[in-house]
């Protein structure tokens, strides 16, 4: 008697520690979810920016994505027909909810604002970027940052 | 969403150790099979402190980090109730001081989180840290002592307080080379010898001093791991691995030859088995515990774990398998593997390289630890004296490692920052994968041991559990033809005894006792007896699920006529020697006595002195004792097959062959057979291949299949007759054999008989060889008396004796 009752608590303990792993899986699978659908749903805010350069039209260019590459290379987002400008000379960067402003270690420097770029640095709305003789006009609309749809835990 | 997960998790953990609880409050119950006991109690303490000190340690993590990882906390804390109510069933004394112990870890650990939640200053105090341990540590090479009072000397101690440097000792190890390497490997000079060195030298020497000095195998090799791992993490340079498994393979190579505790530790660990009571002691122990699991285990309070040596510390792993079985180590080593992962995607997700070399060198710590121990348990590695950290008894690891979890805590606790800047990532996915191949290597040897080696390991006579059993559960009786007992079990569940009521014929039945093993028909019959045979597969499998013991043992009824038999040991006396009265057709053995003997009951006090006594009365000399034959002793059977002939000896040995002198009768009990004879003369035999010779002339020249063993009780059908293989042979034609017997009849008896003598190396054997006439109406019966002297006279008067008894029966 005894003997069929402990190996029913046998039974229930071995459950108990599965419970908890098994628990802790579930939890770590829905954590991965999560993980997954936060990173889908995440929208970069859209920046445009306006080159000029002396002796030519302005061009205005918009982007998504949250990385942009400028330099003379016809290979970088945007272009740039200057000789001043190196293959490779800045990069944009989505993160942290900024975005950043990197030069690539170009012949000439970037500079903001009138100031220099020596590390990666915030810009805004309204900001002025210089590589080498061509200057960029910053515009950010507005910033989106779309919460995965999640069931709420009822507390 | 943290801390409902970990509060969840942590409700399971409780949950689990609550149902452990109550199991080990009626484990007495079913030990004994009666409600009638003394429940264990004791144990509730720690559970409830468990309770109390986890929910505050819950509480301040939930105040103070609340970014933290939540899996940690329970993950840890479960690995220590576990600990912490094994070792409470394990011993009581040391339950409540582990108890103890883990109420200064947590409240170290609910301490830290109050005033030190910026870990910074373990990277600015890296030097006076390290040298703070290695100073305690040295302290114990002049004032170290040893808990136990012998052993290696690794611990300080004051007032019944023992603290174990070394343990701390590898946490600030860890803290010292993760602040060291973040603090150049930013300068560049990383890439230089030079920066390398210093950290080389230091922990080499130091793993070598604890080595040579203080014996300490697993702290050494420990600490050599350490300082791979992460110079290998930071490096991301794999010569580094490949060069320190060379080094430690070449260490381990020179070690085994200069120092013996290696050298006992590589031996107990490639052969155990040459060694089981001495130095392979521990490990053989360990092993049996893990196959006495199986896959469901015993139950908590149901194995026997303390047969272990310090089953409490270093073989935890094995109670722990013992009682909880296959199912239980699997849940613990993934529960390992979470603290494992969790604390790598601690470390990768840091916000600085001080932080992250420090979550994934005390993983390393924690994770090589775990494997070392649990490998050395399972003689998957050479054995090291290390803890398993968070289950083991003994404080200062419990300490560390709860300071170890606090660390990992407060660093996954990276509220807003962004990970450090990562150049390679493989080390940390190598990592990974190694810890997790070794828990997996841990859980498939595990399995080997606790179910496809299981059945050959429990079986060893050197099982200690068999004996343990065998007071809890009643062992079968040997009776007598007549249903006379003549060994029994007496007592009740749990001080069940083996009772000789006829102790005369013990050199035959043999003994069963805890010390001196099983011999006889003791061991010959042990399945039966202990009820592994003979009853329903189901019945026996049940028992082995709930109890982890065989059924009731099966009653086994013998040939043996005890009125007979207890006429020829009053003949026999005091002389050595043996008789044998055997049923010349069916071959069972009515009557067997081998002289001298001794008293099965009084085993406790004379066991040592009579397994050293010279006239040898353990020995069975029956059907063991092997005895010159001489020229004269078989001259009836010489008679009917040759005649008057003068035989070669070739050709004598030739009819020996036929005879079945060369081989071992076919009996379900101790037997031997002359296997070394060059020559008919100088062959011995036994009684009992006399016996079985001698039943051709009174069986018309056929042999008869000895028997000994009759019928078992089995509880289903009742008495069941134990059938024999072989077949009864003709050997001699029965005309010549009748005749044979008929020349050597005894005046006015209904029997022939026959005396030889044997005279080898100055030692004198008697043989009567005797047995009822061809034509005699009732059970035809042979007699063989073999005396250790030239005795004619006695010869003849056991013979006149006994078949006179038999035959007017």
């Amino acid at each position: 008697m005894s003997g069929s009752i402990v190996l029913a608590l046998r039974l229930i303990t071995a459950f108990a520690l599965y419970g908890f792993l098994g628990w802790a899986l579930y939890l770590l699978w829905r954590d991965v979810q999560k993980q997954g659908l936060s990173l889908a749903n995440r929208r970069v805010p859209g920046i445009s920016l306006t080159v000029r350069r002396e002796g030519a039209a302005s061009i205005l260019k918009h982007f998504s994505q949250p990385e942009i590459i400028l330099g003379r290379d016809p290979g970088c987002d945007i272009p740039l027909i200057d000789d001043t400008v190196s293959t490779r000379h800045a990069q944009l960067t989505y993160h942290h909810g900024q975005w950043w402003l990197e030069d690539l270690e170009s012949m000439n420097g970037t500079v903001l604002n009138e100031m220099p770029v020596s590390m990666p640095t915030v810009i805004t709305s309204g900001d002025e970027i210089m590589c080498g003789a061509t200057r960029l006009n910053v515009a950010l609309s507005e910033d989106v940052l779309i919460e995965p749809t999640l069931k709420l835990d009822k507390k | 969403m943290h801390d409902l997960t970990q509060s969840r998790l942590l409700r399971w953990a409780a949950f689990f150790l609550f149902v452990q609880s109550i199991i080990l409050t009626i484990s007495p119950a079913v030990r004994e099979r009666t409600w009638d006991v003394n429940y264990r109690l004791a144990h509730w303490i720690g559970f409830f402190a468990w309770i109390v000190l986890i929910s505050i340690a819950h509480r301040a993590t939930i105040k103070h980090l609340p970014e933290r990882d939540p899996y940690l906390l329970p993950a840890a804390a479960l690995l220590a109730g576990w600990g912490l109510l094994t070792i409470w069933r394990l011993d009581e004394v040391f339950g409540l001081r582990q108890t103890i112990w883990l109420a200064i870890s947590v409240l170290v650990f609910t301490l830290a989180l109050y005033t030190s939640k910026n870990i910074g200053f373990l990277r600015r105090y890296k030097y006076v840290l390290l040298s703070g341990g290695l100073l305690i540590t040295a302290l114990t090479l002049i004032f170290g002592t040893n808990p136990l009072g012998f052993g290696p000397r690794l611990w300080l101690g004051c007032c019944g307080v023992y603290f174990q440097p070394s343990e701390p000792l590898k946490l600030l190890l860890v803290i010292y080379l993760s602040a060291y390497l973040a603090d150049r490997i930013g300068t560049g000079l990383l890439s230089s010898r030079s920066t390398l060195f210093f950290p080389t030298l230091m922990v080499t020497s130091l793993a070598l001093l604890l080595l040579i000095v203080q014996r300490d195998l697993g702290t050494a090799s420990l600490f050599i791991c350490i300082f791979t791992v992460i110079i290998f993490l930071v490096t991301g340079k794999r010569r580094v691995l490949i060069t320190t498994v060379l080094a430690l393979s070449l260490a381990l190579v020179v070690g085994y030859f200069f120092i013996d505790v290696i050298q006992i530790r590589v031996d107990g660990w490639l052969n155990p088995w040459n060694d089981p009571t001495g130095n392979s002691y521990q490990i053989v122990q360990s092993l049996l515990a893990v196959a006495n699991g199986g896959t469901v285990g015993r139950g908590l309070g149901l194995g026997s774990p303390l047969l272990v040596p310090v089953a409490i510390s270093d073989f935890i792993y094995a109670a722990i398998a013992e009682e909880t079985g296959l199912a239980g180590t699997i849940g613990l080593l993934i529960l390992i593997w979470l603290i494992i992962t969790r604390g790598l995607i601690a470390s990768l997700r840091a916000g600085d390289r001080f932080r992250r070399y420090l979550a994934a060198g005390i993983v390393t710590y924690l994770g090589i630890q775990s494997l070392l121990i649990i490998g050395g348990n399972l003689r998957l590695l050479p054995l090291t004296g290390v803890t398993l950290p968070f289950v083991s008894y003994g404080g200062s690891s419990l300490l560390t490692s709860f300071i170890a979890l606090f660390i990992l805590l407060v660093i996954s606790n990276n509220e807003d920052n962004e990970p450090a800047q990562l150049d390679d990532p493989r080390p940390y996915s190598l990592l990974a994968g190694v810890l997790a191949l070794g828990l997996a290597a841990c859980a498939l040897t595990t399995a080997w041991w606790a179910i496809i080696r299981a059945p050959d390991l429990l079986n060893r006579t050197d099982n200690p559990r068999r004996a343990i059993t065998d007071r809890y559960v009643p062992r079968g009786e040997l009776l007598d033809r007549n249903n006379q007992p003549i060994n029994i079990t007496e007592g009740i569940s749990g001080t069940y005894t083996r009772v000789y009521t006829y102790s005369d014929i013990a050199p035959i039945t043999g003994y069963t006792h805890p010390v001196y093993g099983q011999a006889g028909l003791e061991a010959t019959l042990d399945d039966y007896l202990r009820g592994l045979q003979g009853n329903p597969a189901s019945l026996i499998w049940w028992d082995r699920l709930i109890y982890g013991t065989p059924p009731p043992g099966l009653d086994v009824r013998l040939s043996i006529d005890i009125t007979l038999q207890s006429h020829a040991d009053e003949l026999l006396g005091e002389h050595a020697g043996a008789i044998i009265l055997m049923n010349a057709k069916t071959g069972e053995i009515v009557a067997i006595a081998s002289h001298p003997t001794y008293d099965p009951n009084k085993l406790d006090s004379e066991g040592e002195a009579l397994s050293q006594d010279s006239s040898a009365p353990l020995v069975n000399r029956a059907t063991q004792g092997l005895y010159p034959i001489g020229t004269t002793t078989m001259l009836p059977l010489i008679r009917a097959e040759f005649g008057a002939e003068e035989l070669t000896d070739s050709e004598l040995n030739l009819f020996y062959e036929k005879l079945g002198l060369h081989q071992a009768p076919a009996i379900n009990m101790p037997v031997s057979f002359d296997t070394e004879h060059n020559s008919a003369k100088d062959l011995r035999m036994s009684p009992l291949q006399a016996s079985l010779t001698a039943a051709l002339l009174s069986n018309h020249g056929v042999m008869p299949v000895p028997r000994i063993a009759m019928a078992v009780n089995t509880p289903q059908q009742g008495w069941v007759v134990l059938s024999e293989e072989n077949q009864p042979l003709e050997v001699i034609q029965a005309e010549a054999a009748d005749e044979a017997a008929l020349s050597f009849i005894v005046e006015g008896k209904p029997y022939w008989s026959h005396i030889g003598q044997a005279n080898v190396d100055k030692t004198i054997v008697t043989w009567l060889l005797a047995g009822t006439l061809p034509n005699w109406s009732g059970t035809p019966l042979v007699l063989v008396i073999t005396l250790e002297e030239s005795n004619i006279l006695l010869a003849q008067e056991i013979r006149n004796n006994i078949l006179d008894a038999a035959l007017n029966q």
